[in-house]
């Protein structure tokens, strides 16, 4: 088989997106780590990969695929292994439409806390004459804007505000949909619980008073059985840093409901 | 099965909808609404999850027994499974992948700058009453600033770069090819839907572009697109624009 190889980070949010599914189909490829937090994906060896310098990619062959949600559905149509896909259209709408929703609504607001509580801060203690470097190697400006608002905490109240009621508000409908459907999209596991699972694994934890088993019973099964799955469990056990470790809260038979911070 | 598809003029994305229906040889209930108006928050579906909420902003909405559709690029792929006609994605994986990573970008960067530029150029009303029922409060709020007339400066100006940018891409990509993705494919439909408006808005960005302007008027000349077109109450389509998508909130 033509070989495949994944430039990824940990299994969180983008990166997690295509290794979960690679490891649903099946499909053994080189894992390529880079430390997102030492800025491995400005440096030049991936640049020529990706010269965005955003990560996840993944090349196979000789072809080189960007776009996290993109390559998933690449990752499915390429290789043998369980559908990842509805097989009516109506169902593939939804899965899109949903997976659209989360990356670009949904997720930049949770992405906005997590870097602002996790990212800016592990990043900060570094040399500020290497951070000023880092910052000025990167390739897209829209991502210049987002470290060096992650790196010098520049995360206005009113965008973290917004970023909070966003949040709430996906969390219901996450809550919503589930309730009507056992997976997120379609009756059968797709790529949008694959992608729904990177953005919400740790909800539990993160959002202890919006995310619980009185108040979202609905996510939290979802959840779990996103968790019980071998592929999700041997993509988790890629993680590096105690940020994935998180997932093991799903091991909690039960999570009450938490008072609000 | 019936559908019936509630669009606004053909620019923007219900330019992109109903070119695809047209391509794909389809049958539609065709509703025209004020989608500069607010008149998508009247319907019936309005506020099912997948219409409230959907990023595109104001955009067409496709039911299908009994099931609201929203998002142009996704509605286009419906209609592309389910229609006869020509296929609008290549038929290997790596040609769709190459579609949709394409339209991605376009509706991430490209939609959100023309949607500014184009609701500055050619302003939407929609009235107080209307505005109370818009479910998205992120939509109302760009409702609310396009109705003050708020326009920051520098958000023009970069919303005016975008479009440099994906006239300079797109011009850079038709070398040697009639179609952006080697054949005609959705993603031709989608970077014309939010181009077209922006030849007269941002007429610098376009200037000496040769291969662009030839391959605006391959798609107008298709059949398909003509009868979108032709759908037009309004002498020019390309002046009507709505609030769209969000410009991205942190990069």
């Amino acid at each position: 088989m033509t070989e495949v190889t994944l430039y990824h980070w940990e299994p969180n949010a983008n990166s997690g997106k295509p290794m979960l599914a690679l490891m649903e189909k099946g499909v053994a490829f080189n894992s390529h780590y880079l430390d997102l937090l030492n800025f491995d994906q400005h440096k030049p060896d991936y640049l020529a990969i990706n010269p965005q310098g955003t990560i996840p990619a993944m090349k196979h062959g000789n072809l080189i695929l960007t776009e996290s949600t993109a390559i998933m559905e690449y990752v499915d149509e390429t290789f043998p292994g369980p559908k990842l896909m509805a097989d009516d259209p109506l169902g593939r709408w939804r899965i899109r439409w949903w997976m659209k929703f989360m990356d670009q609504w949904l997720a930049p607001s949770f992405s906005m806390i997590g870097w602002s509580i996790f990212v800016g801060p592990a990043v900060r203690s570094k040399d500020p004459e290497e951070l000023k470097a880092a910052i000025e190697r990167i390739p897209l400006p829209e991502r210049r804007v987002a470290w060096r608002k992650a790196i010098y905490g520049l995360f206005g109240g009113d965008e973290l505000e917004e970023s909070r009621r966003r949040v709430a508000v996906g969390i219901r409908m996450l809550e919503a949909a589930l309730a009507k459907r056992a997976w997120l999209a379609s009756d059968q596991y797709s790529l949008a619980d694959a992608n729904g699972f990177n953005l919400a694994y740790a909800l539990p934890l993160s959002q202890p008073s919006l995310s619980n088993d009185e108040l979202t019973p609905n996510i939290m099964r979802w959840l779990r059985a996103i968790y019980a799955r071998p592929a999700t469990k041997a993509c988790w056990a890629m993680g590096r840093t105690s940020m994935v470790k998180r997932v093991t809260i799903l091991e909690q038979p039960h999570i009450d409901r938490q008072p609000v911070a | 099965m019936s559908m019936t598809l509630y669009h606004g003029e053909p620019n923007g994305p219900s330019f992109t909808v109903l070119s695809s229906l047209f391509e794909k040889g389809l049958q539609a209930d065709l509703v025209h609404i004020g989608l500069a108006e607010g008149a998508r928050h009247e319907l019936s579906c309005a506020q099912q999850p997948e219409v409230a909420m959907s990023v595109e902003g104001e955009g067409p909405v496709l039911l299908v027994d009994g099931e609201a559709m929203t998002d142009s690029v996704f509605i286009a792929c419906y209609l592309d499974d389910v229609g006869s006609g020509a296929a609008l994605r290549p038929s290997n994986p790596y040609g769709r992948w190459e579609t949709m990573t394409w339209c991605r970008q376009m509706i991430e960067r490209t939609a959100p700058a023309a949607a500014l530029l184009g609701c500055n150029a050619h302003p939407p009303k929609i009235n107080p009453a209307m505005l109370a029922k818009i479910g998205s409060a992120d939509l109302r709020a760009r409702w609310e600033m396009i109705g003050a007339g708020v326009f920051a400066d520098d958000k023009l100006a970069d919303s005016k770069a975008k479009i440099a940018a994906a006239v300079e891409k797109i011009e850079a990509r038709l070398a040697g090819r009639n179609w952006l993705i080697g054949e005609f494919t959705i993603a031709d439909l989608e970077s014309y839907a939010w181009l077209a408006g922006m030849v007269k808005v941002v007429p610098e960005a376009f200037a000496g572009k040769r291969l662009i302007m030839a391959w605006m008027e391959r798609i107008k000349a298709r059949s398909a697109v003509g009868k979108a077109l032709a759908l037009a109450r309004v002498a020019d389509p390309a002046i009507y624009w709505a609030p769209g998508p969000e410009i991205n909130r942190w990069g």
